[in-house]
C-alpha cells in the first residue's frame, strides 16, 4: 500500500478582479476573490470523498483545481505520489486520462449537436487513435454499465430526459476508466426517483472498477449514502473533515450543524421548526479576519473575530478534524439547537 | 362553510406539432380558507400548469381547457371572459414564482413594483375601476376582436380616477409607509435603502422576500407559490421557509404550495396531493399521506429518498421512467411501473380518486389505487 490517491496540500486559488481606472491610478493594491484558500486533503483509492456547502463556497473550484481545469494559485497536488500541479502540454493531456468530471448541468455540458456515441467516445479519441466502428463499437459495450440502451448511440442529447443525460454524461467520464471521478452536483437537476437509480449505480461502479469520486453537493442525503468521508467547505475553507458517520451525525462546528438543521427533512413533525441561522453567505473579495462563519454564527465569541482557527483533531478522535475555537465546548451541541419552536424575534 | 377554492375534474391539453400534450386529467380538490394545500410531484407531472390554470396564466393556446370547473368564492374562474381575470389576480388569487430574478423587473426599482400592487389594491379597495392594472387597461392578448367603435365611446380605455387621479386615493406618503410595512413583515432588515435598489442588486434569498412582500401587498385570499424556494440555497432557503410559516401564522392566507421536495412539502403544508402524469393520484392530510401511504407512487417516492449508507444497501428505487405524457399508458398511469399491478389495471378507464375501505383509514385520505389496502404490506 501506497500513500493516499489524490494529496491536496495548502491548495489556494485566487480570482483577480480588475483594477478600474481610478484604482489604477491610486495605486490601489489589486483585488481577488479568494475562492479556495488554504485546503488540504487527501482521497484514498476507492474512496469517496463528500464535499459539502453552500454555492460560493468554492467547492466547484476545488473539485475543478483537482481536475486541473483550473490552474493553482498556491499549494500543490500529489497524484499516487507524483506533483501533477504544474504540468503542461503532453504530459497534462496523458494524466487526463486518470481523472474525469461529470459536470453540474446535464444540458451544458454535452453538445447538442453531438450523437450519444460521439460524446461518450470523444475522451478515447483525445487520447487515442481510434477507427470510428472500433469507438462506437467500445461506447455501446459502455452504455449498458450506466444502464442506457445500447441503441441510443445515434441519438442527440436533446432526445434524452434528465435522467439520461447525466447517464450520458456519467459514461463520458468512464470511457477511460480513470481513476479518480470528479460528481459536480451530479444528481441535483434531477428528480428523488431517479436520482435514486443514478446514486445505486454510482455505487455498483464503484464496486466493480474501484474508482475514487470527490462528490460535490449540497444534497446530505446523496453525501451520507456515497461517501467514506465528508468535508464541509465555507467562504474557501474547510470547516471540518472526518468520516462521513462522524461528521453527518456528531458534528463539530457550527456551520456544519447549521446546514444540517436547514435540511429539510420529510417528517411532518417538523411543521413548527423554525431556523436560526440568519444572513447570508459573505463575499469572497475581503475575507474577514478571524474565523469566516463568525458573522453568522451563533456561538461567536471575541476570539473568533481575531484569530483564525485551524483545522485540528479533538482529543480521542485523530480521523475527525474541526477548524472552531470552541469545537469542545459545542461537542454536544445537536444540529436541532439550531431550529426553535419559538417564532423568531426579529421585529 | 364555502369552500375557497374547488376544482373539479379539470382537464387540460397541450395542442402541439407533435400531438395532444395531456397535461392535467379529471383534477379534483377543494381548498377551505386558512389551509394549506401542497402538491408535491416530478418534472413535468403538471403540478406548474395546475397551479398556473388556477390563476388562468396558462396560454391558450396552446393550451386548452376540455372540461372541469375552477371554482373560487363560488364563481367559476374558466367562464368569466379572459379580461377580467387581472381583477381577480393580484388581491384576489397572488402568485410566487419559482425565479425571482425573471419574475421582477429589471427596470424598476424596489419601491416601484412593491408600490404599483399597493396601489391597486387601494385602487380596488375604493370601488375604483375594478378591472383596471394602474393607469391603463390591461393588454389581453387573447381578446377574440377589436372592440367596435361605439363600444371603445361608451367605455373609456382609461379607468376614472377623479379629477386629481391617483394622488385622492393614496398619497405617496401613505403608499411608502405601507411598502415598508410589507417589507419589513417579510424581515427585511433596513428596508429604507433597498427601496432604491435594482433586482440585480439583490441577492436570491432577498428577491424572493421582494416576491412574496409583492404577492402579500395585494392581501390575496388565495397565494399559488409555485416552488418558492427550488432557486435557493439550503440555508437561504430554510430562511424563506421559516419566513412562509411565521407569515402563515400572522396573516392566515390559504396557500396553494407546490413543490418537488417531498421534504419541503411535509414541513410546510396541512393537506397534500400527489401528482403523477397529470392526475393526482393520492390526496389527504399531510401527516396520513406521508405517515401511511396509500398508493404505490407515494410510497416508492418516499422510499427513494436517500437516507443511508452505502455498506447498508442500494438504494430501493423506481424502476422505468415517467411516462411520455402524449403516449399515457392505459388505465391507471401508474401501472407499467407498479409493484401490484393485475391486469384491471391496465384496462380504462382506471381507478378514481375514492376513499379507502380498510380500517383505519381516515377521512378525507383519498387514493387512486384499486388496491390501495394492499399498499401498506409493500416493502
Amino acid at each position: 500500500m501506497t500513500g493516499p490517491l489524490v494529496q491536496v496540500e495548502h491548495l489556494v486559488k485566487h480570482f483577480p478582479l480588475t483594477r478600474s481606472a481610478l484604482e489604477y491610478v491610486r495605486g490601489d493594491p489589486p483585488r481577488a476573490i479568494h475562492a479556495v484558500d488554504d485546503v488540504s486533503f487527501q482521497i484514498s483509492s476507492g474512496e469517496t470523498l463528500g464535499l459539502i456547502g453552500e454555492s460560493g463556497s468554492g467547492k466547484t473550484t476545488l473539485g475543478w483545481l483537482v481536475a486541473r481545469l483550473h490552474d493553482t494559485t498556491g499549494g500543490r497536488i500529489l497524484f499516487d505520489g507524483h506533483d501533477v500541479t504544474a504540468l503542461r502540454g503532453n504530459a497534462l493531456r496523458r494524466w487526463r486520462r486518470e481523472v474525469q468530471v461529470v459536470f453540474q448541468d446535464p444540458v451544458g455540458s454535452l453538445d447538442p449537436r453531438l450523437t450519444a456515441w460521439q460524446i461518450v467516445g470523444e475522451p478515447i479519441r483525445a487520447q487515442e487513435a481510434v477507427e470510428r466502428t472500433e469507438l462506437r463499437r467500445r461506447v455501446a459495450e459502455l452504455l449498458p454499465s450506466v444502464g442506457l440502451p445500447p441503441d441510443c448511440l445515434d441519438q442527440h442529447p436533446h432526445e434524452f430526459s434528465g435522467g439520461g443525460r447525466q447517464r450520458l454524461s456519467l459514461a463520458r467520464a468512464l470511457s477511460l476508466h480513470p481513476r479518480l471521478i470528479v460528481l459536480d452536483e451530479p444528481t441535483s437537476a434531477l428528480d428523488v426517483a431517479v436520482q435514486a437509480q443514478i446514486l445505486n449505480r454510482l455505487v455498483e461502479l464503484q464496486r466493480e472498477f474501484g474508482f475514487s469520486y470527490l462528490l460535490i453537493t449540497h444534497n446530505v442525503g446523496a453525501v451520507r449514502f456515497l461517501s467514506d468521508r465528508v468535508a464541509v467547505m465555507y467562504l474557501g475553507k474547510l470547516a471540518e473533515v472526518g468520516p462521513v458517520v462522524g461528521v453527518l451525525e456528531r458534528p463539530l462546528h457550527p456551520y456544519t450543524k447549521a446546514l444540517l438543521a436547514a435540511m429539510p427533512v420529510p417528517d411532518v413533525r417538523r411543521r413548527r421548526a423554525r431556523y436560526r441561522i440568519s444572513g447570508e453567505v459573505p463575499t469572497l473579495i475581503h475575507p474577514p479576519p478571524g474565523c469566516r462563519f463568525a458573522s453568522r454564527c451563533p456561538f461567536v465569541i471575541d476570539r473568533c473575530r481575531v484569530e483564525e482557527p485551524l483545522l485540528r483533531a479533538l482529543p480521542g478522535n485523530p480521523d475527525h478534524l474541526v477548524s472552531c475555537h470552541r469545537a469542545e465546548e459545542l461537542e454536544d451541541v445537536s444540529p436541532d439547537a439550531m431550529i426553535t419552536s419559538e417564532p423568531s424575534q426579529t421585529p | 362553510m364555502e369552500p375557497l377554492l374547488r376544482v373539479s375534474h379539470l382537464t387540460l391539453d397541450y395542442e402541439t406539432k407533435g400531438g395532444r400534450v395531456r397535461a392535467l386529467r379529471d383534477v379534483s380538490f377543494t381548498m377551505h380558507e386558512g389551509r394549506v394545500l401542497g402538491i408535491v410531484g416530478e418534472t413535468g407531472c403538471g403540478k406548474s400548469t395546475l397551479g398556473h390554470a388556477i390563476a388562468r396564466l396558462v396560454p391558450e393556446p396552446p393550451a386548452r381547457v376540455h372540461a372541469g370547473r375552477i371554482e373560487f368564492r363560488g364563481n367559476d374562474l374558466l367562464k368569466l371572459p379572459k379580461w377580467k381575470m387581472p381583477a381577480i389576480r393580484g388581491t384576489g388569487i397572488g402568485m410566487i414564482f419559482q425565479e425571482p430574478i425573471n419574475s421582477l423587473n429589471p427596470a424598476y426599482r424596489i419601491y416601484d413594483q412593491v408600490a404599483e400592487a399597493v396601489r391597486i389594491r387601494r385602487l380596488r379597495e375604493a370601488g375604483k375601476n375594478p378591472t383596471a392594472t394602474f393607469g391603463q387597461e390591461g393588454f389581453d392578448y387573447s381578446r377574440p376582436r377589436m372592440p367596435t367603435t361605439s363600444e371603445i365611446l361608451s367605455k373609456p380605455l382609461r379607468p376614472s380616477l377623479g379629477r386629481r387621479g391617483v394622488a385622492s386615493l393614496v398619497s405617496s406618503k401613505e403608499l411608502r409607509k405601507e411598502v415598508l410595512d410589507f417589507l419589513r413583515l417579510v424581515r427585511i432588515n433596513d428596508p429604507e435603502t433597498i427601496l432604491d435598489l435594482y433586482p440585480h442588486e439583490l441577492s436570491g434569498g432577498m428577491r424572493q422576500r421582494i416576491m412574496i412582500a409583492i404577492a402579500l401587498s395585494g392581501r390575496p385570499s388565495l397565494l399559488i407559490a409555485d416552488e418558492p424556494t427550488s432557486a435557493l440555497d439550503v440555508t437561504i432557503q430554510a430562511q424563506v421557509l421559516t419566513l412562509m410559516k411565521e407569515l402563515m401564522d400572522e396573516v392566515r392566507t390559504s396557500i396553494l404550495f407546490i413543490s418537488h421536495d417531498l421534504a419541503v412539502i411535509a414541513e410546510m403544508t396541512d393537506d397534500v396531493g400527489v401528482m403523477y402524469a397529470g392526475r393526482i393520484v393520492e390526496f389527504g392530510p399531510v401527516a396520513e399521506v406521508f405517515e401511511s401511504p396509500r398508493h404505490p407512487y407515494t410510497k416508492a417516492l418516499l422510499r427513494s429518498i436517500p437516507n443511508r449508507r452505502k455498506a447498508e444497501g442500494a438504494l430501493p428505487s423506481l424502476p422505468g421512467s415517467v411516462p411520455n405524457l402524449l403516449r399515457l399508458p392505459t388505465g391507471c398511469v401508474f401501472h407499467p411501473r407498479c409493484p401490484l399491478v393485475r391486469e384491471a389495471c391496465k384496462e380504462p378507464p382506471g381507478p378514481e380518486l375514492v376513499m379507502g375501505t380498510d380500517t383505519g383509514s381516515v377521512g378525507g385520505h383519498l387514493a387512486a389505487c384499486y388496491f390501495s389496502n394492499e399498499v401498506k404490506a409493500l416493502p
